[in-house]
């Protein structure tokens, strides 16, 4: 009975998931057509006579920021360069996640130690502090006005995981008998891994990427909020976050918009990863 | 309604409220009443309470409670736009100016005391202010240059000033090289009050004249100022202790007003200020007034493309000036120039530029970018500055201006900004040290403000019609006259473009109910001297609801 409810709920989350993370997606690609100029202030329209955020109305429906700037449009955008760094992360660290814990499992006692202890130096640094200290240092560097920074600093934090939980399976793979069977008809190691574990890996790995990007997303409005994330006047829901964090009595409009938009976003990842999870492990 | 929407309605009411309207109220008595504590938080740190160090922003916090001078300003008047910028007595009680200008008689007030007993003497000035003279980079010494031989003391060929003299105990004599009407002026600043001869300052211990002394540093966390019982006025100083947390951000400063841990609430972030001005039970509570303070951005006018008159006019004309007061809640004026309307030689002919951005274009064209040019813009990291430069990155985005804005702390914001090498084109701003237009103009605009590090004229302007106007209106001492050469000065460094001019910033503090007689002042910007508080019989504040 029980074993039956969480084969629905497995279902229902990963479509309940894909449908959030889905909406989300379409509307952070259609952005430039479905809403106006993000970044342009308009003191003079978009301000109360005092200077202050106006209230969602009809032609504002989610209202105005400290700028004037259309909060809808601040939110659509914001989400096309959160999901696209959180996406850029993801992948990267997911492939150097999966590579290193592959690698780990198939490798002799001694190369697996030494990869495991060196993803424990990490994973022991608090992961916030970390991309703090990356983030302001990657500042100064050349690329500084870009994305870079902040897509390099997510990844140097986060492939750290997924190696851990792709070597574990990796490593029963490889005492697996049909590996086992490879090896002791000739098979390279590379053919090994690419046959015979990658394949097994792939559901976790899959399932990883899906927490991963939603963790991706936090640490991105993480960085973002103490000012580390991409440059002004670019929108991300962390940078939003931190521009409205003092109006949340004046104009509690600025944190909620891109607050919910995080909140629905982690959510959907997470159901879609349990359902992913669930799915692979039935298999 | 029924019991139970009436009962959600009551707790509704209840919890809109919790909070948001004043806590106390005042008693209504007028006579003031001596005693308790007016607890008090700052932003910063501060670094140093010795005397003789140019009093930095965070300093003067403290210098006007801390220090007595011998000149001083009357108390500023909310009803009186230009109160708070007349000289009184001080530590002098009379002075006289000889016809010529050049030599200034001061009286000292009987009985004056330092806070510790030892008695202030007419030679204790004599050596305060060769102390300025002889310390490399005062930024006091460089104003005192026209006293007779201060520059001999400067050069280090003489240890003291032959213009400083002491006829009698009580009296001073400063006889001048060079006439200079703005002596007053310099001498009401807090660097300028006296210290026993032979005393050293001692950053941690300040021994001053003012109504309050040090009682407690804890360095980087709290501030204590106990009344100074021999001050000169000490019957009207009525605050027992001032008590200064330090290191508290803007916005956690006005929570803690909310809360009542602290008695005032200052530099109100635009949050704060949108949120108090929905509360009208507050508004009688809000403190404005009047700044000598003005807000601009430099442009290194020796540095392409700001060497061209022109691109300066265009980006004056490019900006929207009508914008940065918006942003600022309306608590500024929009600025043509350094001075602030409330001063003597303040234009009111010229009009800031107008927001034209096709004329902008037009200079641009004729300056060879007809396809404008882009340009870093430095401001120093704080909510308020980014927001205004991001307006100004818009504005002139608008006439082809791409301008790249980035900011830093203070603590390298400053030096850079006063570094030829700096960046060229970054917000500045100008407080003043004294009210009055030589300040600003000799500081600023002066050829003799240019340093290669450490300059004062920030844009490294230097025109010899201007320093001759200003040498004639440092001698000028018919105030009318004086303020006449001031507006030519004006005019020019307006038609030059210098800055791009944006606004002069208001003080707007707010304060709890039972806080009596405080009001910001346009010199000193905090002057507790004659604060105090409305509480109850029982010495606690009278809570609002309580007959």
């Amino acid at each position: 009975m029980l074993r039956r409810v969480n084969r629905i709920f497995a279902r229902r989350s990963a479509v309940v998931g894909g449908i959030l993370v889905g909406s989300v997606v379409v509307l952070a690609v259609l952005a430039p057509w479905i809403a106006g100029d993000p970044t342009t202030p308009h003191i003079d329209q978009g301000l109360s006579a005092l200077g202050g955020p106006l209230p969602p109305s009809s032609g504002m429906w989610l209202g105005t920021d400290d700028l004037g700037r259309d909060e809808w449009a601040r939110v659509v955008t914001g989400g096309r360069i959160s999901l696209f760094v959180a996406t850029l992360a993801t992948l990267a660290a997911v492939v150097i996640g999966t590579g290193v814990g592959v690698a780990a499992g198939l490798a002799g006692p001694r190369t697996d130690g030494a990869l495991m202890r060196f993803v424990d130096l990490v994973l022991a640094f608090p992961a916030l502090l970390l991309a703090i200290l990356l983030a302001a240092l990657l500042r100064e560097s050349s690329f500084a006005g870009s994305l870079a920074p902040v897509v390099l600093t997510l990844v140097l934090v986060s492939w750290t995981t997924t190696a851990r939980v792709v070597r574990t399976r990796a490593a029963a793979l490889a005492r697996s008998e049909a590996v086992r069977a490879a090896r002791a008809l000739g098979a390279t190691p590379w053919r090994i891994a690419t046959r015979h574990v990658l394949p097994g890996v792939g559901s976790v790995a899959l399932a990883l990427a899906a927490v991963t990007f939603a963790q991706m997303l936090l640490v991105e409005a993480a960085l973002s909020y103490v000012g580390l994330g991409p440059p002004p006047p670019a929108a991300t829901w962390g940078r939003m976050l931190y521009e409205g964090r003092a109006y949340y009595r004046s104009a509690p409009w600025l944190i909620a918009a891109p607050g919910v938009a995080i909140l629905v976003s982690v959510i959907g990842f997470n159901l879609l990863a349990g359902g992913l999870r669930a799915r692979g492990e039935r298999r | 309604m029924t019991r139970a929407t009436s009962v959600l309605c009551a707790l509704l009411t209840a919890c809109g409220s919790a909070g948001t309207d004043p806590r106390w109220r005042p008693t209504g008595e007028r006579t003031p009443r001596p005693g308790g504590t007016l607890h008090l938080a700052m932003e910063f740190s501060v670094s140093s309470l010795d005397p003789l160090v140019a009093a930095d922003e965070v300093m003067l916090y403290f210098t006007h409670a801390l220090f007595d001078t011998l000149v001083t300003y009357e108390p500023s008047n909310p009803d009186v736009p230009t109160a708070g910028l007349a000289f009184r007595p001080g530590l002098a009680t009379a002075w006289t100016i000889s016809d010529d200008g050049l030599v200034y008689t001061f009286t000292l007030r009987p009985g004056l005391v330092y806070s510790d007993g030892t008695p202030v003497a007419a030679a204790d000035f004599v050596w305060t202010l060769d102390r300025q003279l002889q310390k490399p980079g005062s930024a006091l010494g460089a104003m005192l240059l026209d006293i007779a031989g201060a520059r001999e003391v400067v050069a280090g060929t003489a240890p003291h000033a032959s213009g400083l003299v002491v006829p009698a105990p009580d009296t001073l004599e400063i006889h001048l090289a060079r006439p200079n009407a703005a002596l007053l002026g310099i001498l009401a600043m807090p660097a300028a009050t006296p210290q026993p001869v032979g005393h050293d300052p001692d950053r941690r211990a300040p021994l001053g004249t003012g109504p309050y002394m040090l009682e407690r540093w804890d360095e980087g966390e709290r501030v204590v100022l106990r009344r100074n019982p021999r001050h000169r006025d000490a019957a009207h100083v009525y605050l027992e202790t001032l008590d200064f947390l330090e290191n508290v951000p803007r916005d956690l400063q006005f929570l803690k007003f909310q809360r009542g841990e602290i008695d005032t609430a200052e530099h109100l972030e635009a949050p704060d200020a949108l949120w108090l001005d929905a509360q009208p039970a507050w508004a009688r509570y809000v403190r404005t007034g009047e700044t000598l303070q003005s807000y601009g951005s430099r442009m290194n006018v020796t540095v392409k493309p700001f060497d061209d008159v022109r691109v300066r006019q265009a980006l004056n004309y490019a900006l929207d000036k009508s914008h940065s007061v918006r942003l600022l809640q309306g608590a500024g004026v929009e600025a043509h120039g350094i001075l602030p309307p409330t001063l003597p030689g303040f234009n009111p002919a010229l009009a800031p530029y107008p927001h034209d951005p096709a004329k902008a274009r037009a200079l641009l064209a004729a300056a060879g970018y007809p396809d404008g040019f882009d340009t870093d813009y430095v401001v120093m990291a704080n909510d308020e500055a980014l927001r205004l430069a991001a307006s100004l990155q818009a504005d002139l985005a608008e006439v082809g201006v791409r301008v790249h804005v980035r900011s830093e702390a203070f603590a390298t914001f400053l030096p850079e900004l006063m570094s030829r090498t700096g960046p060229p084109f970054a917000k500045a701003t100008f407080g003043f040290d004294f009210p009055d237009a030589a300040d600003a103009f000799d500081l600023q605009f002066g050829t003799a403000g240019i340093a290669d590090e450490g300059a004062s004229n920030l844009s490294f302007y230097s025109n010899p019609t201007l320093d001759a106007l200003l040498a004639t209106a440092r001698a000028e001492r018919d105030p009318a006259a004086r303020a006449a050469l001031y507006r030519q000065a004006e005019t020019i460094v307006y038609d030059d473009a210098v800055w791009l001019w944006d606004y002069h910033q208001k003080a707007v503090e707010v304060v709890q109910p039972y806080v009596a007689n405080y009001q910001p002042h346009p010199v000193w910007i905090r002057d507790y001297s004659h604060t105090w508080l409305d509480l109850g019989p029982d010495g606690e504040p009278v809570p609002r609801g309580a007959p």
